[in-house]
């Protein structure tokens, strides 16, 4: 998938609209990425790319392009 | 145990889910009270590893399934030799975990959940109450949880699959009373488990809000399996279609 396309499905999965998130938009700064946001990816990326996302993974990443990188290594 | 009577002396009891913490504590209290144990586990690798952990006990007969397919439930069950083996007792510890938001759960996900912690429940039951495969009295217990009575984020399915048995236990204690089987459910907190510590690790925030309210703390698998055997027991013969809970207070 090209980052693009995982750039995409992550906005899916929080519901926001599209082309509003980039590789350096910092999660922080993500309101939809609250508990249950956090959760919608941890399932996104069992379910399309069949990795295990632990909690702790997911404390350190800092922006969306950590996440592109994660499920496209 | 009066004496030198064990409590479950010559009585058959099948475990599903065997290999899960509450199971194995009742391997380990079931067999030292004299009880025949069928062990169900859910593929051929779980059965293997319990054959190696158990091989001092004697006479296990084990049997693999699915629980997400429960069609294929009868015939495992018959084709595992358990046809002319007559049960004292049923416990049901099977039950897959899901967390997942409203916008992530598809059918095919209800449908899995539902199949593994509800339909095939209520198959294994009809499978064991027939004519010959159970003596009476027959005693039933299943594991649930306090998400059967309260709710949380992300739980959905889980949760309506807990509260879906506990209904049915309700209705199935009625209708199967004229034959002497009793059936009750442990409604559990939150237990320390291997289950438990999983789901720990995928949630960011470490800080478990239900153990505020659950003020007696992580709940000991073999807290559990010593309220399961009391009900396997007839020391809980006027208990029947009932959730007991062992939660910690967290329902209080």
């Amino acid at each position: 998938m090209t980052n693009e396309e995982v750039i995409s499905l992550i906005e899916e999965t929080l519901e926001i609209e599209s082309s509003t998130l980039n590789s350096e938009t910092l999660l922080d700064d993500i309101l939809e990425f609250d508990s249950m946001g956090k959760l919608s990816v941890i399932v996104m990326a069992d379910d399309e790319f069949d990795k295990k996302l632990t909690g702790e993974q997911m404390k350190k990443f800092k922006t969306v392009g950590d996440i592109v990188m994660f499920l496209n290594a | 145990m009066k004496g030198d009577q064990l409590l479950f002396q010559n009585k058959t009891i099948l475990i599903t889910g065997a290999s899960s913490d509450i199971g194995l504590s009742l391997i380990e209290h079931l067999s030292a009270e004299g009880a025949k144990l069928i062990l169900h586990t859910s593929n051929k690798q779980s059965e293997e590893k319990l054959r190696h952990l158990l091989s001092n006990i004697p006479d296990i007969v084990y049997f693999n399934c699915d629980f997400s397919k429960p069609h294929i439930l009868e015939d495992v069950y018959l084709s595992s030799g358990l046809e002319n083996i007559a049960l004292d007792g049923f416990v049901n510890c099977v039950g897959v975990r899901s967390r997942r938001p409203i916008n992530l759960i598809k059918p095919e996900h209800s449908i899995e959940v539902m199949q593994t912690n509800f339909v095939s429940f209520i198959e294994m039951i009809r499978i064991i109450t027939k004519k010959n495969r159970f003596n009476s009295p027959l005693n039933i217990v299943t594991i649930s949880s306090i998400s059967s009575v309260t709710g949380g984020q992300g739980i959905t399915i889980y949760s309506a699959s807990k509260a879906a048995v506990d209904a049915a236990l309700r209705c199935l204690s009625k209708e199967l009373a004229p034959k002497g089987i009793r059936i009750n459910s442990v409604v559990c907190g939150q237990i320390n488990s291997k289950a438990y510590h999983e789901m720990m690790d995928s949630k960011t925030e470490q800080h478990d809000p239900i153990l505020e309210r659950q003020f007696l703390g992580l709940i000991e698998p073999e807290k559990v399996s010593s309220m399961v055997m009391f009900l396997l027991s007839e020391q809980s013969a006027y208990i029947t279609g009932s959730m007991i809970p062992v939660d910690g207070g967290y329902l209080s």
